[in-house]
């Protein structure tokens, strides 16, 4: 963690506040995005948190990076933020030079790499429509290869997932692209589990706002004369929350806290088969306490709701952890506390 | 209110940790004892808990003027997890290690530190905790043992139940009434007592756990004498110094760890079987495993630098929790690897099984229900 991380983080989150209202990310809806908060966290350099100074960024660090992708899942920012932070600390981690426009990244398979030409479709790439540039892994006779691709080059179908996200299909003919050498099989791994810790931080955020929204709402609505959180079940609802709320912070702050750790990958991947469960508590139980008025579009519960529901199905997924959780356990003779106790102390 | 510390272990620490595994193993080995799911409560073993006392692994956080070695928070914590994780037999010095010490420390007088403390640390010296009656569960606060004042001390009369262990225990601090119940203020009133479970008056009869086996009791109280000397603190402030306790109590990895033996047992076995689809729902497990000592090391991390304003939650909830969590998994390991779950099976997950599934209910019963928890955290919560 960087020593600029509490102040950019204030003031990110004081721009999120003012700009990014329910209306604003209700605009989303109606094919548009919120520029203004954009301009913004370009003019201030929020865009390139993790780009070392000497690449033309603004220095920080990854944990940065990931705390501010938080703020933006915390406040639904119509923005493509994580999606053009991540492209740019993809090329930046395979030595390519990072781009200073709108970019997004789609690390699934579908490009194919012909005489150094791009050719293929991808389906549901994160707001392709408004990026200038994508990242993608691209295949090829030698392996796979990250490539930097204009999008001016490409046919572009609009999509949206259920959360009303820009999720587009992208197709490609010979376009040219700039390469990274072959990737190893533990680059490609990398790139994913920092996908995936992207997916945490906006998650978390998320479910931060629910947890807030929640509790407010039983403070507010008054049935049989008296503020619902008077009501034993309703509090062990409360609790529920608390608790799902609690434990995704806390595996949030273990990834970061492990960045630099050789343990990374477990600690993602034991975050992330978590947050299932986390996901599957606090959509369910915040639309009980709301009751009806949670189900309209008026109210901001959906907002997050939504959005959870469509992110924990994008890009490497919890059976993807489980899968390779298992396959390390069925290789490995280590006794499973002396594992736990390895990986979760970063040792 | 949910934000908690992230901790790194230091090398020393890992050190310490395979110091203390490596004394286990050794003892495991060498059969001074056998690995029990649930053992912190229901293991006594007096000659090992003077073993461990004479490693300097009982009170180890406490100073050394005391019989302490001075360490931190978070090296007993991992203490504690190597001890768990091992299904050692320490029930019968735990409460005495965890909650009687620090609450001598922080409230006791001189003569009562210099007089337990070292004894406590030796291993040879342990304590039952005095709070149920039959009539006071959950509303502890209605407690009707009662001690009045006489020349020189106080004189108790009463029933405390579910005592467990004191049947082994020298002493116990129970809380007992010293003025009158006032509907007003009931939390008034309540005072800490030292009584020595050998004194004159005082009746131990077990009542059997469900398996048979003797591990609480009924203790009666007829016209004991406790001398002024063994008041803990203040009286009538007996419900405030038991609450200053809880946040130790209840986020210790004790609430998550009673039946990982079972875990491992289960992992092994399907690593035996090659069941990788086995393995991959029991992830789900040890991603629950996980993200529960996260929280449970935040919450010792932030005990440890003394900020004690923002524990009560995040403590309330690693119990509520993390009880649920080892409640739950003798009912998922089952489904994964086939059992037949007995107390003296030859196939240590058939035995782990068995003493899961029979101790579990208590898990989310001793040391304040679920249902109570959810109301104090409920209300913490709302009140922010
Ligand atoms: C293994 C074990 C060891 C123990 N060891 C000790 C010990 O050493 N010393 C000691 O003093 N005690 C000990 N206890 C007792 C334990 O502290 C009590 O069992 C516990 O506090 C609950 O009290 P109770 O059993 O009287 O249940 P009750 O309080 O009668 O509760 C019965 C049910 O009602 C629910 N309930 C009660 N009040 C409320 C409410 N306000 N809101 C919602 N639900 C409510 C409870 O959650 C529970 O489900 C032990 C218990 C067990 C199981």
């Amino acid at each position: 963690m960087s020593e600029m991380k509490d102040m950019i983080l204030d003031v990110a989150e004081r721009m999120l506040k003012d700009y990014i209202t329910k209306d604003v990310v209700d605009i989303l809806e109606k094919g548009d995005w919120a520029k203004d908060a954009w301009n913004l966290f370009q003019d201030n350099g929020i865009i390139s948190v993790a780009i070392p100074e000497e690449h033309g960024g603004a220095g920080g660090d990854l944990e940065d990076l990931l705390n501010l992708v938080r703020l933006t899942g915390k406040y639904a920012a119509p923005i493509p933020f994580a999606e053009t932070t991540l492209a740019n600390f993809l090329l930046e981690t395979s030595n390519l030079t990072t781009v200073d426009k709108i970019a997004t990244y789609s690390l699934q398979e579908g490009f194919i790499l012909q005489n150094d030409q791009v050719s293929g479709t991808l389906h549901n790439v994160p707001w392709a429509r408004h990026a200038k540039y994508l990242v993608a892994f691209v295949k090829s006779n030698q392996g796979v290869q990250l490539a930097l691709i204009d999008l001016a080059d490409a046919t572009i179908q609009s999509s949206t997932n259920m959360a009303s996200e820009p999720r587009d299909t992208v197709t490609m003919s010979d376009a040219k692209a700039q390469l990274s050498p072959v990737l190893s099989e533990e680059q490609i791994f990398y790139a994913r589990s920092i996908e995936t810790a992207f997916k945490i931080a906006l998650m978390t955020g998320a479910i931060e706002k629910i947890n807030e929204l929640s509790v407010q709402y039983t403070k507010e609505r008054e049935q049989f004369g008296r503020p619902i959180h008077r009501f034993q079940l309703v509090q062990h609802q409360i609790v529920q929350l608390a608790g799902e709320t609690a434990i995704a912070i806390a595996a949030f702050n273990n990834v970061c806290a492990a960045i630099q750790s050789k343990n990374l990958l477990h600690e993602i991947a034991y975050a992330r088969i978590r947050f299932e469960d986390a996901i599957a508590t606090v959509t369910s139980v915040s639309h009980q306490l709301h009751a009806a008025i949670g189900m309209t579009h008026e109210y901001a519960l959906h907002q997050y709701t939504r959005r959870l529901w469509a992110w924990r199905d994008e890009g490497p997924n919890s059976d993807y952890w489980s899968e390779h959780i298992a396959n390390y356990l069925l290789n490995h003779d280590d006794k499973l506390w002396a594992y736990l106790t390895k990986t979760l102390e970063n040792s | 209110m949910f934000q908690l510390p992230t901790v790194q272990f230091t090398e020393e620490q890992e050190a310490f940790r395979l110091e203390v595994r490596g004394f286990l193993h050794e003892h495991i080995k060498r059969g001074t004892f056998t690995p029990k799911c649930d053992s912190w409560l229901s293991g006594v073993n007096p000659s090992f808990s003077k073993l461990i006392g004479e490693q300097g692994w009982i009170g180890m956080t406490w100073p050394k003027k005391y019989g302490g070695q001075e360490r931190s928070t978070i090296d007993r914590y991992i203490l504690t997890e190597e001890f768990l994780a091992s299904g050692a037999p320490v029930a019968a010095h735990w409460f005495a290690d965890r909650q009687t010490g620090p609450l001598l420390l922080r409230y006791g007088t001189e003569e009562q530190k210099q007089f337990f403390l070292p004894k406590i640390a030796r291993g040879e010296c342990y304590f039952a905790i005095g709070l149920s009656e039959p009539n006071s569960g959950s509303d502890l606060a209605s407690v009707r043992t009662r001690a009045e004042k006489v020349e020189g001390g106080w004189i108790v009369n009463g029933q405390k139940i579910w005592t467990s262990n004191a049947h082994v225990c020298h002493y116990m601090v129970t809380l007992v009434r010293t003025s009158p119940f006032d509907g007003k203020n009931k939390h008034a009133g309540l005072s800490q007592l030292i009584i020595d479970l050998h004194a004159k008056g005082v009746t131990i009869v077990p009542i059997r756990f469900l398996t048979g086996e003797h591990h609480f009791n009924e203790v009666f109280f007829e016209n004991v004498f406790v001398s002024d000397n063994m008041v803990v603190g203040q009286i009538g402030n007996g419900w405030e110094q038991g609450l200053a306790e809880l946040a130790f109590e209840r986020s210790g990895p004790e609430r998550i760890l009673s039946t990982f033996l079972l875990l491992d047992e289960l992992i092994q076995e399907l690593k035996r079987q090659g069941n990788k689809e086995g393995l991959k729902q029991a992830t789900k497990l040890l991603s629950r495993l996980w993200s529960l000592r996260n929280l449970s090391i935040g919450v010792a991390k932030l005990l440890e630098s003394g900020d004690a304003k923002d524990v009560a939650i995040p403590a309330s909830l690693v119990k509520a929790f993390g009880t649920k969590f080892e409640q739950s998994i003798p009912e998922i390991a089952r489904l994964l690897v086939e059992t037949y779950p007995k107390l003296d099976a030859e196939r240590k997950f058939d035995r782990y099984m068995a003493q899961s599934i029979l101790h579990a209910p208590g898990f989310t019963i001793r040391g304040g229900t679920t249902e109570i928890l959810y109301g104090m955290v409920a209300k913490g919560v709302v009140a922010k």
